[in-house]
């Protein structure tokens, strides 16, 4: 049901998907989760709540307990440079070494794994990095500079076509360099954001051993997509296809010891239904489950205290995209121009072409009342919070905290829009300007509950108003092959959170930036965005994305509604269980079971 | 019997390409393709066209018709796009389970449906003939994906006596006994196989109702009544064995009601078979996959129903195929 198009994962291998956000289009799992004023059900944060103090797998006495997860998907392709789904970048940053250990405080950090260390030239343009030399392939092989660099040299070969291939976008041609067997050079053609930068060099490397005369326009049929050389803190035991993963620690894994695993077993059981992953997890078959709804929350919490909720917060957000073209003019002169399109020509759309008429849509829609009526628990827990930006809360360093929401307002709408000329001339409870009805299609996607109500609560609100809406509901690869194409009018959707920050690909015009939606054009903020992109420094970097944020909210491209927080269900017997905006199932290696709390015995 | 065989196989072709248009039409009609999940906003417009062109989709739709028969032509399946892995691998991995499947909702069916006919037969007009008639009209109607999560919430929550997904116990199974898996098999297949059989199972029992009256009425049955024979044997031994002719026939006819009925109970209790596989293919739009998928399925529609015509010829020394 929940096969989400276009969900990428956030991390895993330390890989973060590029871009400040990734689309959550066809996923039915938005009943997730909270405002920063609403506290956790376990009293958490939401950062999960390892500690990093965990016992060592020697001083737990070996490997103890099995974990079972109950997995929405397979997992595809298990290797970092054309890896694809969430379920992929799961399992693999379980069995291989990362370059770096990536944690979220306000902003992404990053700390040795491979990589032992790493230090920028004081222009910014190279980084020096350091690999440990005592960590080793399955085949006994050691993990070299020369892994690295081939890596990225698949990633830039066109006939990989490799998702990542953006990560290059601003590397020397020749970069990484060998220094020596433990030692590469990065270089850079400009300097920009140091985090998004550690996080362009930070892919797993693959091994080049194996993989030199490999096809490479085949590499995701490679044997070794499905049957790995582990590197990590786990191996892949047994993996039948569409039925479990098994992963048990990996006895060659040659990292230091509070990385080696304590768990005996990792089961990654795929439960493609929600319901059976509910039954799951309250039955005790299963230990950890994700994107547990808000109606399923209160009586998971009354009925079964062995479960904790978690939440992984502000992970995803919803919206309400306005199309600033008229859509039939667009369609017409892409169909002549196509890429060369200039949107300067294309006709605005009668209603949401004017941002007078945007501001005071925003002053009709109560997301207040959204999110008590769509992301709120029986018992008062609140899962969301107002959002005003596409950068997500968590990202606090970025995040424009002082742009106030537009208030629910009913009456300054009124006001505005008749200022707008959107007057009821013929008494029949709409209003009309120059004979054209205040009129449109609110496009949504199926499968999503939450939206679904959604659009019935914002069609009555702007009926409210004077404004006639239809709700069309359509299929989720339609939804999103017409909102790429423009062919929508306005359309509730959402997004979830990229953790570096990189606005063009939803904010810059022009037609190369097609997920810009609602074709919103601002010389202002495009010229921001680039000023952003091109800012080392992370002060001024901060300072020129809160711009383009502010910007964007004043512009109200589109209606922002809020920021959602997904809960996660892990039974209490884990402990410093990770469970953040990262991953659901962040460092498995460090989650643990006291001995009394062993569950499985073999 | 042979040329009427090699005739059913012959006219299956035709019937073979209609539905692989059928399907190839409905996937070109949708938006999107299978690549679309390879992109996200960061992906450079070059990336899409490498892989577009990979994949021969940046050929006409007929092109990639034509090429698309002439490789099944081949028995070649082609490679799945999402996971690029021969589709006849992806198949084999989950047919089986989806025949294990099938055949254990069969038994099911056969088992309760033949039994509950029959009882309604011989306990015609009483409260227990109706009661089964309102009891098999009720399952009749329900809808097959409510009854598998009922089924899973009684019996694998409220009432935890049988697992609730998968074919095996994920954790357990590989330290039990030869004896102890062979249960835990038995026991991962008793819900979806209920799930699948019994809305058939309460068909079937209408059915064989309405053929053993039919029978029992024949003046054979009165002269082994006459004979003095006991009423079980009368009614078991020749009564029923006429009156199961026509539930072979209804038999072979199950197979696609159990292969649709698959897509929603497979994915249901995590089953991995074909209806599992064709239900992600779709989501993901991966073509040859979906094709593949369905000419498995028509062929073993088709196989099916030629058993059935195969079966009715044997057990009806009456019929004669020419």
């Amino acid at each position: 049901m929940s096969t989400p198009k276009l969900n990428f994962p956030l991390l895993g291998t330390g890989l973060l998907a590029a871009g400040a956000l990734t689309a959550l289009l066809a996923c039915s799992c938005g009943e997730t989760p909270t405002g920063p004023e609403a506290t956790t059900p376990a009293g958490e944060r939401f950062m999960g709540n390892g500690r990093g103090n965990e016992p060592t797998v020697t001083e737990l006495g070996g490997p103890q307990d099995t974990l079972v997860i109950g997995f929405q998907s397979d997992a595809d392709i298990l290797m970092s440079v054309v890896y694809q789904s969430a379920s992929d970048s799961h399992v693999m940053s379980a069995i291989f070494a990362d370059t770096y250990n990536a944690s979220m405080d306000c902003e992404l950090t990053y700390e040795p794994y491979l990589a032992d260390s790493w230090e920028f030239s004081e222009d910014g343009t190279q980084i020096e990095m350091k690999l440990r030399d005592d960590l080793e392939w399955a085949d006994g092989k050691p993990i070299t500079a020369h892994d690295v660099a081939f890596t990225y040299e698949l990633i830039r070969d066109p006939n990989v076509a490799s998702p990542r291939l953006t990560y290059t976008e601003y590397m020397a041609a020749d970069s990484p360099q060998v220094v020596s067997d433990f030692k590469l050079l990065w270089t850079f053609t400009r300097a920009y954001d140091q985090i998004t930068m550690t996080a362009h060099t930070g892919m797993a490397p693959v091994p080049k051993h194996r993989l030199t005369d490999a096809d490479r326009s085949t590499l995701r049929g490679h044997p070794l997509v499905r049957e790995p050389l582990f590197s990590g803190p786990f191996k892949i035991d047994q993996w039948l296809p569409n039925e479990k993963i098994v992963l048990v620690p990996n006895e060659k894994f040659t990292g230091p010891e509070h990385m080696k695993a304590r768990l005996k077993r990792v089961i990654l059981k795929i439960l493609p239904e929600y319901a059976t992953r509910l039954v799951e997890l309250e039955n005790g078959s299963t230990d950890v489950m994700e994107a547990i709804l808000v109606a399923d929350a209160d009586r998971l919490r009354r009925e079964h205290p062995e479960i904790e909720l978690y939440r992984r917060g502000w992970r995803s957000m919803d919206y309400v995209a306005w199309n600033h073209f008229d859509p039939v003019d667009y369609k017409a002169k892409k169909a002549d121009a196509g890429n060369d399109l200039d949107w300067k020509t294309v006709k605005p759309h009668p209603v949401f072409g004017d941002k007078a008429v945007r501001r005071a849509l925003a002053k009709a829609v109560n997301v207040d009342k959204l999110i008590a009526d769509l992301l709120t628990s029986e018992t008062g827990e609140v899962y969301a919070r107002r959002s005003v930006s596409t950068i997500t809360p968590a990202l606090c360093n970025v995040h424009d905290n002082d742009i106030q929401p537009i208030g629910f307002d009913p009456q300054a709408a009124k006001a505005e829009l008749e200022a707008a000329g959107w007057v009821d001339t013929n008494g029949d409870g709409y209003r009309e300007k120059d004979g054209e009805p205040l009129a449109w299609t609110l496009m949504t996607n199926s499968g999503n509950a939450r939206r679904a109500k959604g659009a019935i609560i914002i069609q009555a609100l702007l009926k409210d108003i004077g404004a006639r809406i239809e709700i069309e509901t359509v299929e989720s690869n339609t939804f999103f092959e017409r909102l790429r194409k423009k062919d929508y009018e306005s359309a509730l959707s959402g997004w979830s959170a990229g953790l570096f920050v990189d606005m063009s690909t939803m904010w810059k015009s022009g037609e190369a930036y097609e997920f810009n939606f609602p074709s919103y054009t601002n010389p202002e903020v495009d010229a921001l965005i680039d000023q952003a992109l091109a800012e080392p420094d992370p002060a001024k970097n901060s300072l020129l994305w809160k711009q383009v944020q502010a910007q964007i909210y004043e512009d109200q491209p589109y209606m922002f509604l809020y920021w959602m927080d997904e809960i996660v269900g892990v039974n209490s017997r884990f402990k410093d269980a990770k469970v953040d905006i990262l991953s659901p199932f962040h460092e498995l290696s460090t989650w643990w079971v006291p001995e009394d709390e062993v569950k499985y015995a073999r | 019997m042979f040329s009427y065989v090699v005739r059913k196989v012959l006219l299956a072709i035709p019937l073979l390409i209609g539905v692989i248009t059928l399907i190839f039409g409905l996937i070109e009609l949708s938006p999107g393709d299978a690549t679309d999940r390879f992109f996200n906003p960061e992906t450079p417009p070059e990336v899409r066209q490498l892989i577009e062109q990979k994949w021969g989709l940046d050929k006409p739709a007929h092109e990639r018709y034509v090429l698309m028969l002439s490789n099944l032509a081949r028995g070649d399946f082609g490679r799945s796009i999402f996971q690029e892995r021969p589709v006849f691998d992806i198949i084999w991995e989950a047919l089986p389970n989806t025949i294990l499947l099938s055949l254990v909702s069969l038994l099911i069916i056969q088992f309760v449906g033949v039994t509950l006919g029959t009882i309604q037969a011989i306990r015609q007009y009483t409260p227990a003939d109706a009661g089964i008639s309102i009891v098999s009209l009720f399952f009749y109607s329900m809808p097959r994906f409510w009854l598998a999560l009922m089924l899973q919430l009684i019996f694998a929550l409220v009432w935890p006596i049988l697992p609730s997904s998968g074919m095996t116990d994920a954790v357990m199974h590989d330290y039990m006994s030869f004896g102890e898996q062979l249960l835990d098999y038995a026991k991962h297949l008793l819900l979806p196989g209920c799930a699948l059989g019994i809305a058939s199972a309460a068909g079937i029992a209408r059915y064989m109702r309405s053929s053993l009256l039919e029978v029992i009425r024949q003046d054979y049955i009165r002269t082994a009544q006459a004979k003095g024979l006991p009423e079980s044997t009368v009614t078991i031994k020749h009564g029923m064995r006429n009156a199961l002719l026509p539930i072979i026939t209804i038999l072979g006819l199950q197979l696609p009601w159990l292969f649709s009925g698959s897509v929603l109970v497979e994915t249901i209790f995590a089953w991995p078979g074909m209806g599992r596989l064709i239900v992600e293919a779709i989501f993901t739009q991966d073509t040859p996959v979906i094709i593949a998928c369905f000419f498995v399925f028509t062929l073993i529609v088709v196989a099916g129903n030629l058993l059935a015509d195969i079966l009715y010829a044997v057990v009806d020394p009456r019929i004669r195929y020419s």
